[in-house]
């Protein structure tokens, strides 16, 4: 197995970029496609689950929310990894949707809300991937709005060969 | 909108069990509430516990999570438990992270499900 040295902090590498059509069950292509990425990381199994449900919620997120499902419109996904990080960028068009709003300001799902009937029942997919990943953040200019999940590979080291 | 979910309803003495298997996403609402209605209607007890059995999925998304709550709300209405069983350590996980498994009772199989029913005192 040959080891590769991991790339100094500051010196991103790509992994992988592609684009998806936004309709609806897309979001497992992105999932099945990010593991593959990240297969050489060899990450621990609870890590590489959690990323894939961060991965699928965040690109329902973008095909739904983002781009109307409208298939036309691609949701963009990049892997990258930058010293133990690895980070996937997910962007839709829908940076001009609602000027203004904070999806991380969105109210916090409360089951027992949910259970009586004063929330709807649905609503979890930001906390999901609030939950899945060591970091995130939500960026845009306007037009462009991408979510940046990133996780710490804890020390994995990549095999370039994969 | 086309659902890989697939849903399988049988009933035990006291216990109507719903086997799912393949992607419990938003697609699966109509498998879901006719595979429940199925179960209760079938349950010779009123307020039998419904078991949910998850061995054979594969995905649940967010909005599984919410089809989830909704047949969890509606049996908590009737007076019903729900417990679940089958569930991967990860989905393990997002039923603790959502607090599903303050509500529903999660086991390692459908084995210990039935038989902690059937006889609780086991």
């Amino acid at each position: 197995m040959t080891q590769v040295a991991r790339p100094a902090p500051g010196k991103p590498r790509r992994l992988d970029a592609f684009t998806l059509a936004s309709e609806p069950g897309n979001e497992r292509l992105a999932l099945a496609r990010v593991a593959r990425s990240v297969a050489g990381f060899h990450l621990q199994a609870k890590k590489l689950e959690r990323l894939k449900t961060a991965v699928a919620e965040a690109t329902m997120n973008a095909i739904e929310h983002g781009n109307g499902n409208c298939p036309e419109i691609p949701v963009e996904v990049e892997v990258t990894q930058n010293g133990d990080e690895i980070i996937v960028a997910i962007t839709d068009q829908g940076g001009a949707a609602e000027p203004g709003h904070d999806p991380q300001a969105a109210e916090e799902p409360d089951l027992v809300k949910k259970l009586d009937g004063g929330q709807s029942p649905r609503g979890w997919g930001l906390f999901l991937i609030r939950n899945m990943v060591d970091a995130m953040d939500v960026t845009t200019d306007g037009q462009r709005h991408t979510i940046w999940l990133i996780i710490r590979t804890g020390g994995a080291a990549h095999d370039e060969r994969m | 909108m086309t659902s890989a979910c697939e849903a399988t309803t049988r009933v035990l003495p006291g216990a109507p069990v719903i086997e799912l298997s393949g992607e419990v996403d938003g697609s699966a609402a109509t498998v879901l509430t006719a595979a429940y209605e199925q179960a209760v209607t079938a349950s010779l007890e009123p307020q039998s516990t419904v078991v949910l059995d998850f061995a054979a999925v594969d995905y649940i998304n967010s909005t599984g999570i919410a089809l989830i709550v909704s047949v969890l709300a509606r049996a908590r209405a009737e007076r019903r438990k729900v417990v679940a069983s089958g569930l991967s350590p990860h989905y393990r996980e997002i039923f603790d992270i959502t607090r599903l498994s303050d509500f529903i009772e999660l086991f390692p199989d459908l084995d210990r499900a039935v038989s902690q029913i059937t006889h609780p005192a086991a």
